[in-house]
């Protein structure tokens, strides 16, 4: 009987091994190189809600290292934001979790802002009274946006309003 | 057969069959490809998305005002974006505010933004005319028009909405502010993004800092309007403008503005006539940031000078602190900065300003989670000292308080989700 396995014979035991590892690494490797080129950067096309319990579930057992770019439609300085964030996350080449959260539009309308913000591995938008979620993510959060946090692998949480400084970002992927 | 000697076929295929599940479903995790927003739909939800049924949040910004007759005016959108009307007798001491039916007002199918700094105005003229302006939201993100509604019979009847400034692109004509001056003018003054359209750009970003202010007049009560005329360069772009009248009858703007670098601060300029004045600096917090405090000031004119309250993140002993303050303006809006000071509340937001005489109301939100608290810091002699006053409280959704005066009398008008309350002050 001709053995269904002879591609696999032909190739190698080596080559498999080289091919599997190779497969894995990429798909490990996905959302870094997600980011790491303009052409390969994707608008996202689905929302999740983000409710006053949400930021807390996060922070306890979300991806890290990521940032939380908060941001509202009528904010002009938020995809500039966005993008000064994203630069840094390309030049450090890191797997990053890189958060939209919208605050002032929900579920599909959310969709229409999206392509503001192109290579966000998330986009969630605010489900509930709005003081109320910012006050659970923080409650000296003064109604100004970007808000962007931090949040690096080992825990660490750096807030700012607009940008972070450069210092915060290098100790946030060191 | 032993186990270990189909193993490299088996081992193999376990391998690569492993590696491509993992491979695809990396894939799957990742979002699609960019497509043009029209032509987006929604992916298969995880679990926690629902995005299909969400509810919009409630745009509960309302324009109030009081009639020549003493009554109060209301204007706002209802549940389905539609624009209404109503009016109350202006309250005497605590109660609930008899709120007539609301009436409908036929806006032409317009999308009108009522949603915090950005809201319907109502304002009250000479000769029976009653104004309703309004943003029209466009299309594309951060387009607007300037909108208008105007009656001559005292509010019965209301003539089609049209458009009151002169440019008609798609792009920022928002965050509009209208007022009568002593003459019988009306100024319509608003955030307009042509100069930014206009400059040279690196990459997608405009090298135009900020918006700029525009303005208009029209000494015909609404029927016609002058051009378009520049107050300024450099707004910023997503907070309201405050518009008071000076003792000499003569109208002032006051916005936050973006002075170089990136500084935002306030600035200050008399609108006479059709003639462009030079700006004035009125606040001096150095806030600097690349950042949108959708969070414009407050003005009313004081017997010499003004009353004014803003917001604004000013370095204090070592940190930075964000405060709603305080201050008396000159009458070319000259801050006294002896007279700057920070509002008791550190989660105060979006404070207005009334005054008559000695008189000054400063009313604010304060929010705490989820219950919202309304207060107020009264005056009665000209801003030297303050007491602070809690005068009502609410849960979920609301809208910024608007202080409205009818003389010597001022009432709060604060909508929550479920109705529009009225609060009178007393000092």
């Amino acid at each position: 009987m001709k053995s269904r396995f002879k591609p696999v014979q032909l190739l190698g035991r080596r080559t498999v091994m080289v091919a599997s590892a190779a497969m894995v690494l990429s798909a490990w490797a996905t959302p870094l190189m997600a980011q790491s080129g303009r052409k390969n950067r994707v608008t996202l096309n689905s929302v999740l809600r983000f409710d006053e319990t949400t930021w807390a579930r996060l922070v306890e057992k979300g991806p890290r290292p990521a940032a939380y770019i908060f941001t509202t439609t009528y904010c002009p300085s938020c995809p500039d934001a966005f993008e000064k964030v994203m630069a840094f996350v390309m030049q450090a080449r890191r797997p990053v979790e890189l958060v939209v959260v919208l605050m002032d539009v929900q579920g599909k309308a959310a969709l229409e802002h999206a392509s503001h913000y192109v290579g966000a591995t998330r986009l969630y938008t605010f489900e509930g009274f709005e003081s109320a979620i910012r006050q659970s993510v923080d409650p000296k959060w003064p109604n100004v946006t970007p808000y962007i946090v931090l949040l690096g692998r080992d825990g660490g949480i750096q807030r700012s309003i607009g940008v972070p400084e450069e210092a915060a970002l290098k100790r946030w992927l060191p | 057969m032993s186990f270990p000697s189909i193993n490299f076929r088996a081992r193999s295929v376990l391998a690569l069959g492993a590696a491509l599940l993992v491979w695809c479903g990396a894939g799957v995790a990742q979002p699609v490809p960019a497509a043009p927003p029209a032509t987006m739909s929604a992916a298969p939800a995880p679990a926690a998305a629902r995005p299909a049924v969400r509810a919009p949040r409630p745009q509960l910004g309302v324009g109030a005002a009081v009639a020549p007759d003493g009554t109060l005016w209301l204007v706002a959108l209802n549940a389905q974006g539609r624009l209404y009307l109503q009016t109350a007798p202006m309250p005497a001491g605590k109660g609930t505010t008899p709120w007539s039916a609301p009436r409908l007002l036929d806006t032409a199918d317009d999308v009108i933004s009522a949603d915090g700094e950005n809201r319907p105005k109502l304002l009250f003229g000479p000769r029976g005319t009653v104004l309703i302006a309004y943003t029209q939201v466009l299309s594309k993100p951060f387009t607007g028009h300037v909108r208008m509604l105007r009656s001559v019979d005292a509010g019965k009847t209301f003539a089609p909405p049209f458009t009151v400034h002169a440019d008609r692109q798609v792009i920022t004509h928002r965050f509009e502010s209208v007022a009568f001056d002593r003459q019988g003018v009306l100024h319509t003054v608003w955030i307009d993004k042509r100069d930014q359209e206009l400059a040279p750009r690196v990459g997608q970003k405009s090298t135009y800092r900020g918006a700029a202010i525009y303005r208009n007049t029209s000494t015909d009560g609404g029927a016609t309007f002058g051009p378009d005329i520049k107050v300024a360069d450099h707004s910023c772009e997503c907070c309201r403008i405050a518009l008071g009248l000076g003792a000499d009858g003569v109208m002032r703007a006051m916005w936050r503005h973006v002075f170089a670098p990136n500084v935002r601060d306030h600035a200050f300029a008399v609108l006479r006539g059709d003639t462009t004045a030079p700006i004035v600096r009125a606040t001096y917090d150095e806030w600097r940031v690349d950042a949108c405090p959708h969070h414009g000031p407050g003005l009313a004119a004081a017997q010499e000078g003004f009353h004014a309250v803003w917001f604004g993140i000013r370095p204090q002993g070592g940190e930075n602190v964000a405060a709603v303050r305080y201050a008396r303006l000159e009458p070319d809006g000259t801050p006294r900065a002896d007279t700057v000071r920070q509002i008791p509340d550190e989660r105060a937001e979006h404070a207005d300003v009334a005054a008559h005489g000695q008189r000054v109301a400063v009313v604010w939100r304060s929010t705490d989670g989820k219950l919202s608290t309304l207060k107020a810091w009264l005056s009665e002699d000209g801003g030297q000292t303050f007491r602070e006053q809690v005068l009502g409280q609410t849960e979920g959704h609301n809208d910024f308080p608007r202080l409205v005066q009818n003389g010597l009398r001022m009432v709060v008008v604060w909508r929550n989700a479920v109705e529009v309350k009225v609060y009178e002050i007393t000092f």
